[in-house]
């Protein structure tokens, strides 16, 4: 059996800050994370992977090259093979040219099953997993929140979607598209410490445009169908600022706004 | 003899040498007493690889501890002396198989604020805060005011040559310390007399100050005291371009001759942590002027003058309110350490480490970019750190101090984390600060995580420190592995060899 994880490093959000001045957002030191929704998915494949020896579990992630320390965590991990699309001309693309380029590594891949999220921290649209679905011509489900082990086999598998206030149980027949959400509290493993060092090179590629050989019109801004027709920033206005001091006049400040705010 | 048969029988001949309430047996307890702060983590998920000790003692008296360390002495059982337990450095953690801890909770009476001669004596389990208390309500001060002040105990205190964050005007706890007295493995009792200065062959006080229980117990101390003036405070702040231009203004202020109580600068991203509401991502500059009004006002005036000189790296100055706010809101207590326990049991993450070393002024703009370099370009796990910074938080006529701070995303399980992240970087640390001639213990001490590099530290001079061992403890049994290095006990519990 084997599955192919999609995955994505994102900003962490928490690192961006907010220039009240020029209304811009400030990403410089801005750490990149794995897609906490992305790294459920692997966790359950790692899980997965425990009790069947047999299965092969491959990363496939398209970034910057920036990522490689992250990815291959991921192989210390026990993932097998890792795959990094990194090119200068997939700047740009949106969800459609994003899930084009993935599916075009995909298409002549082995595989039953391909797990991923269901968002991602940045940009939130859900759009990939159901894309690349539907450009492979596989099934697809979004907002799993378990999948049943032991119903996992190389042709189906048993799981939870939330939807609304309700749980649904599905069964998918393979090959498929599974998004999982984090809320689905798969955690990835620690990395053993023998393996903290591990060269793991041999078992990560960086391929490029020039492997997967897709027309220029077709990827990058050329070949996305949406355009941005105008970025701004949420203006935010700089709140007025109280400082108080950690005594009781503080304290019952801090308490009555949280009161107000019906926090507490 | 089973090990379980000796340990009990060592537990009944503590309780004959005392009594039953004086010894502590509770599984809990010695779990805890099995490490100081260094493995706070493991601790927290309780996967701990050192040995609990037998039994933690609580003597009543420097008799009492005398007698338990001509038994521990004469069985050749390990003794940690414990008095506070906010070490840092692994100065706690025990490392032997039979083990007592020696605690001097019982010992806490102040025995004597004497404000016509300045001095106060207290046993060794003395909260300092207490002391402090009861000083202030005098209008004194100790000046001693380390962030673990809520906790942290005289003998303590003396025993690992603290220092507090009024150091630059106070000094450390060794230019406040006037006698005290010790007891030797052997029983001996020593009581080093209180006077102003004498020259009375080399200071022995400086055997007993900072052995970190590898050469005597202290049980009780005299101290200085200082007549204390909160009124007069005052406080600057100033955002600044980059740290050095913040260690300028503090040599300029202390080189001129000023004695500023709080002197501190901060890389921006130390800063951000501590000052987020003020620090804009800058680095951060503060200093703190006490004492009599007259010397207030002048000190002031010398930290805007050296202000004024560098002020093409000043970017702008801060409110004071929010200086003196920080200020009296700066010390961790025990319920602080608490949290943070509790938020390490359930995250995969604790509030980061620290490694303080001191160098003269040249040298520590050098060591301070050479370790940010190092660390970045070697630590194999720089892209998890979340924090990597430092602070100059005391100063002297010749240099400061660096503080590095660090923290870090655990990827590892928690018994890993201390060989696969903060060991390493200590060590970049700990290897630049001794290349450049700087100490690598401004003020935690050695422990057991910096003792494989005590005899780099002290070059041809560890001759005299490890005479001292051999005299005072020909057997080895106090604290085995802090300062003095143990091969065994590094490979063991340190680089976790088979």
């Amino acid at each position: 059996m084997k599955i192919i994880c999609l995955v994505k490093y994102v900003p962490n959000v928490e690192d961006i800050k907010y220039d009240y001045e020029e209304n811009v957002l400030i990403r410089d030191n801005v750490k990149l994370i794995l897609n906490p929704d992305d790294a459920a998915a692997v966790a359950f494949a790692l899980k997965l992977k425990d009790s069947r020896p047999d299965l092969e579990l491959e990363v496939l992630t398209m970034g910057p090259k920036s990522v490689r320390p992250f990815v291959e965590d991921l192989l210390r991990r026990d993932v097998d093979q890792a795959t990094i699309i990194s090119d200068t001309a997939f700047a740009g693309s949106d969800t459609y040219a994003t899930a084009k380029i993935l599916a075009a590594y995909l298409k002549d891949k082995e595989y039953d099953c391909i797990l991923t999220g269901s968002k991602s921290l940045d940009g939130d649209t859900s759009h990939i997993p159901a894309q690349v679905g539907e450009i492979l011509n596989l099934n697809q489900m979004s907002n799993l929140m378990s999948i049943e082990q032991d119903s996992f086999t190389k042709d189906r598998a048993v799981f939870e979607v939330e939807s609304g206030d309700k749980r649904l149980k599905y069964e998918i027949l393979f090959p498929a598209v599974l998004s999982l959400r984090k809320e689905s509290g798969y955690e990835l493993p620690y990395i053993k410490y023998e393996n903290m060092s591990l060269d793991v090179s041999d078992k990560l590629d960086i391929i490029s445009n020039k492997e997967l050989g897709l027309a220029e019109d077709s990827i990058g801004l050329k070949g996305s169908l949406t355009r941005v027709a105008n970025t701004y920033n949420k203006n935010f206005k700089e709140k007025d600022k109280t400082v108080v001091k950690n005594d009781d006049q503080g304290i019952d400040f801090v308490y009555s706004f949280l009161e107000r705010k019906g926090f507490v | 003899m089973s090990v379980v048969q000796k340990e009990q029988e060592v537990v009944e001949s503590l309780v004959d040498l005392l009594s039953e309430e004086q010894v502590n047996t509770n599984d809990e307890d010695l779990y805890e007493a099995s490490v100081d702060r260094y493995k706070k983590y493991a601790f927290a998920r309780n996967v701990l690889d050192v040995p609990q000790p037998v039994a933690i003692v609580y003597p009543d008296s420097s008799e009492e501890v005398s007698s338990l360390l001509q038994f521990c002495n004469e069985n050749e059982i390990n003794v940690i002396p414990r008095s506070g337990d906010t070490s840092t450095e692994g100065g706690l953690e025990n490392w032997k198989d039979l083990t007592v801890i020696i605690d001097a909770e019982n010992l806490n009476k102040i025995v004597d604020i004497d404000t016509y001669n300045m001095q106060a004596t207290v046993q060794a389990g003395v909260p300092l805060e207490e002391l402090e208390d009861e000083l202030r309500e005098k209008g004194f001060t100790t000046g001693h005011s380390p962030q673990s002040k809520p906790v942290a105990k005289m003998g303590g205190l003396v025993a690992t040559r603290s220092i507090g964050q009024l150091s630059t005007l106070y000094g450390g706890i060794e230019d406040m310390v006037i006698g005290l007295e010790c007891v030797f493995p052997d029983g001996h009792v020593s009581k080093i007399k209180n006077v102003p200065r004498r020259a009375g062959g080399p200071d022995i006080r400086h055997i007993a100050i900072g052995n970190e229980g590898t050469l005597c117990y202290i049980t009780e101390v005299t101290v200085k005291i200082f007549k204390h003036y909160p009124e007069n405070n005052k406080f600057y702040g100033y955002l600044t371009e980059d740290i050095e231009t913040g260690i300028k203004v503090l040599r300029e202020v202390m080189v001129n001759g000023y004695r500023p109580s709080v002197a501190r600068a901060y890389s921006e991203e130390d800063a951000k942590q501590h000052f987020y509401h003020f620090s804009k991502d800058k680095c951060v500059l503060i200093l703190m002027a006490e004492g009599p009004k007259n010397i207030v006002e002048a000190t002031g005036e010398a930290v805007e003058e050296a202000v004024e000189k560098f002020d093409e790296g000043i970017i702008e100055e801060v409110d004071s309110e929010l200086i003196e706010d920080w200020f009296n809101n700066l010390n961790w207590s025990q319920q602080d350490i608490e949290d943070e326990y509790e938020g390490m049991i359930e995250n995969d993450s604790h509030a980061g480490f620290t490694t303080e070393i001191s160098a003269d002024w040249g040298t520590i703009p050098v060591i301070y970019n050479n370790v940010m370099e190092r660390v970045k370009e070697e630590f194999p796990r720089a892209h998890e750190l979340t924090l990597l910074g430092g602070h100059s938080s005391h100063s002297y006529i010749n240099g400061t101090n660096l503080y590095f701070v660090y923290n870090y995303e655990i990827n590892c399980a928690p018994e890993d984390e201390l060989r696969v992240y903060h060991h390493p970087i200590h060590k970049i640390i700990v290897e630049e600060t001794l290349k450049h001639g700087g100490s690598m213990c401004h003020h935690h001490g050695i422990g057991k995580y910096r003792s494989e590099w005590t005899k780099e530290e002290h070059g041809s001079a560890y001759y005299m420190l490890e005479k001292l061992k051999e005299v005072f403890d020909p057997k080895g049994i106090m604290n085995y592995g802090s300062i003095f290095p143990k091969e065994d006990g590094i490979k063991k519990y340190i680089n976790k060899e088979e």
